[in-house]
């Protein structure tokens, strides 16, 4: 078992690369979809379901783009986590009470 | 098309003569400072002629387009002619526009 | 940022040259589908559209019976054939019929055979769709490709801090420094290109990679009703089952001729041909890229009357979206345009190449100091560099030989041609495990000139549509097909020459004296004058 984790060598340089890269793919994407959710639900109102959703959608692989570059640029692979974390939070929290309050279900 | 490329490409000689260190590759006699001043400023002027003259021959959407083809297009054949023949980037302008401008009746 | 960049360009570098090189030869597919279908018939230049309208409707009548949809594709600068469609009925338990299609020959009205093949459009597929994985595998690599494309062209900008200062800049004889100045020349030059085609790339499956939004938003039917929205279709009339003769095509014609002032005629939709409710759909080139409503005319095929249509209402999201289609591919393209498109494209493609080898150039030094040989990764980069950089090229030539070589009657023939393709790419992508890397460079360099240049010798001797005969014929497609092969061969012949001279030239070795070794072996010394020890 020692043996193991000797061999996995976790003080390498590499597990935070490898870490943000999960974070990128995978968090990049969950913030993608939840911006998208938010960005249809405030735009609602103005434009129509269809066409706020498309907007939404339109616009993710610019959000994830962005939140994969940030992942690598901030100072530590744990900031990278929480950061992507807090915004799907954000994301996900501002379009569920967005939608309470104009009460279009979503 | 060829109008546009070759009205883009004096637009990217003017750009580029503008800078210090590709005129020195470029020309051979020192061009007053007061008229490099003005190389800018004309440059901008041609692209906008340009861009007037492609979305008036092909509509908003294609125009632009077109347009940027033509800039690509250019500036490529520009870039080559400076690393390799430098000397003969005027030259080559004036020729173009002399042939677009036959090409156009 | 740097180092993002070049690991994002690294880790599918291969796979994004595969899909720059197919898409751009995509941007002539119908022409590269012409030039492998030798059989069909070289153009004929002095033929009005109403007689190849009647040409047309004179074989549909025939053999399309019992069809009441029909298609006619006239030729046009890109295709130079009479082509005929028509959807057979649907067979029980299917919800549409299997799509017919034919060449004419206009000079006996009769369909012409040609050889089984993939042609152009098989080339053009494997750019979204990959080939041997299925089509959800082969998108969602593909997205994931396309989507590290947008970073790499994102921080591409984002590092190339002195972007406007070295605009122009090339310093072609400075060998590290020299890749890299292309590198950032052929990206800037096209970035606006660049940064379109890979945003429109990801939105072409937008649907599929970001169902999770659409599921979280909205029921089956809102999501139909959506894409109904975006994509919205013209509408026609059904059969209603009462015969009636139609007028001909050509005469139905005249009438649209009278509205549209400019453009060409590019194809004719016929809905409910032979009954009561007989439509014509004329449809020209494209005038603009998200939706010109003139660009089609419906008449009715009975009565002869334009039916006034009500134009496609696109929301403005929807004109985004397609817009961004059109874009990618280019539909709105005339042939010079179409010409800069290719060249652009090449331009993408070469600027994917020069990363790859500029990733290899800047650490060949150091990995050439190296004790054990260059490190195993450096090594698989230059390989998978000689054997996709070259070596692709190469056996998409090879898919044009098994064009010409592979017998016409052979089993699974169209299915052959792409084996060759891509048994070839695998054979080249192997090779320079064998060779020491820059005999391999050099090698395929020379293979890919000859492969290129004996083609159009290869199409002389297995075909009628040679280079002597498409010019006398004035068929300027074939024309520029062969004389581009002759330049691609060049190309890599010039790159071979230039290869050659830069990597084998012999240095002069300067002898550099040590003084200890001066010490050692008096024959080293200058001569000087032995006046005191000869006395």
């Amino acid at each position: 078992m020692s043996t193991f984790i000797n061999y996995l060598n976790l003080s390498s340089a590499r597990w935070p690369v490898f870490s943000r890269a999960l974070a990128a793919t995978f968090g990049g994407y969950a913030l993608a979809i939840a911006s998208s959710l938010l960005i249809s639900q405030l735009l609602m109102q103005v434009t129509g379901k269809y066409q706020a959703i498309h907007i939404g959608l339109i616009l993710t692989f610019l959000v994830y783009a962005c939140a994969a570059m940030w992942v690598f640029s901030v100072k530590t692979a744990k900031k990278a986590w929480l950061g992507l974390l807090k915004s799907i939070f954000f994301c996900l929290t501002v379009t569920w009470l967005l939608g309470k309050i104009t009460g279009v279900a979503n | 098309m060829f109008v546009l490329t070759s009205l883009s490409f004096s637009a990217m000689v003017l750009f580029c003569l503008a800078m210090d260190k590709h005129r020195k590759q470029v020309l051979e006699q020192k061009v007053p400072i007061i008229a490099v001043r003005f190389f800018r400023p004309i440059a901008w002027l041609i692209l906008l002629f340009t861009t007037c003259l492609s979305v008036k021959q092909f509509g908003w959407s294609i125009g632009i387009s077109v347009l940027f083809g033509a800039l690509t297009v250019a500036t490529l054949l520009l870039i080559l002619l400076l690393t390799y023949r430098a000397k003969i980037v005027p030259q080559v302008a004036i020729a173009l526009s002399l042939a677009a401008s036959v090409s156009f009746f | 940022m740097k180092w993002f960049h070049t690991w994002v360009g690294l880790i599918v570098g291969w796979v994004l040259f595969f899909m720059f090189l197919t898409g751009t030869l995509g941007y002539f597919y119908q022409e590269i589908t012409r030039w492998m279908e030798p059989e069909r018939p070289f153009i004929e230049h002095k033929i009005s559209n109403e007689a190849l309208l009647d040409i047309a409707q004179a074989y549909l009548i025939k053999n399309a019976q019992g069809v009441d949809e029909w298609d006619i594709m006239l030729p046009n600068a890109r295709d130079q054939n009479l082509r005929v469609g028509w959807r057979k009925p649907p067979e029980p338990g299917k919800k549409r019929g299997k799509y017919q299609q034919t060449v004419l020959d206009i000079k006996t009205g009769d369909s012409v055979e040609s050889r089984a093949t993939g042609g152009g459009r098989l080339l053009y597929r494997m750019h979204y769709r990959l080939h041997y994985l299925s089509t959800k595998i082969s998108y969602w690599i593909v997205g994931f490709c396309s989507m590290l494309m947008l970073l790499a062209v994102i921080t591409g900008v984002v590092i190339h801090k002195k972007i406007f200062t070295d605009f122009f800049t090339f310093r072609a004889k400075k060998g590290l420094l020299g890749w890299l100045d292309i590198h950032n020349v052929l990206s800037v030059i096209a970035l606006p290109f660049h940064f379109m085609i890979t945003y429109s790339g990801l939105l072409f499956f937008l649907f599929t990679y970001m169902v999770l939004s659409t599921n979280l938003q909205m029921s089956e039917d809102e999501y139909s009703e959506m894409r109904k929205e975006i994509f919205p279709r013209s509408a026609h009339l059904e059969s209603v089952n009462q015969p009636k003769e139609m007028l001909a095509i050509s005469h139905l014609y005249q009438q649209v001729k009278n509205t549209w002032h400019t453009g060409e005629l590019n194809y004719v939709e016929v809905f409910a041909a032979g009954d009561i409710n007989a439509q014509a759909r004329f449809v020209r080139h494209e005038t603009d890229i998200t939706y010109n409503p003139e660009d089609e005319v419906m008449v009715s095929a009975v009565t002869g009357e334009i039916i006034l249509q009500k134009p496609k209402e696109y929301t403005v999201t929807g004109m985004i979206h397609n817009g961004f289609f059109s874009l990618h591919e280019g539909h709105f393209a005339g042939s010079i345009t179409r010409w800069v498109y290719f060249i652009t494209g090449l331009i993408g493609t070469a600027m994917i190449a020069s990363g790859l080898i500029l990733w290899t150039t800047k650490r060949k030094p150091k990995q050439l100091k190296n004790p054990n040989g260059p490190d195993f990764g450096y090594r698989l980069v230059e390989q998978l560099n000689i054997g996709t950089i070259v070596g692709l090229p190469i056996a998409i030539a090879m898919y044009f030989y098994a064009n010409r070589l592979l017998p016409l009657e052979m089993a699974n023939r169209l299915n052959w041609e792409a084996n060759v393709m891509f048994i070839s790419w695998a054979t080249l992508l192997l090779y320079p495990a064998f060779r020491p890397a820059p005999k391999a460079w050099y090698e395929q360099l020379n293979l890919a000139a000859f492969v290129y240049m004996a083609l159009p010798v290869v199409n002389a001797l297995t075909t009628d549509k040679h280079l002597l005969n498409s010019i006398s014929k004035q068929d300027w497609t074939l024309v520029a097909f062969d004389l581009t092969l002759f330049a691609i061969g060049s190309f890599f012949a010039f790159a071979a020459y230039k290869y050659q001279a830069l990597t084998f030239e012999k240095k002069p070795i300067k002898k550099v004296i040590n003084p200890r070794d001066v010490i050692a072996d008096e024959s080293l010394l200058p001569l000087r004058p032995m006046n005191k020890e000869n006395g």
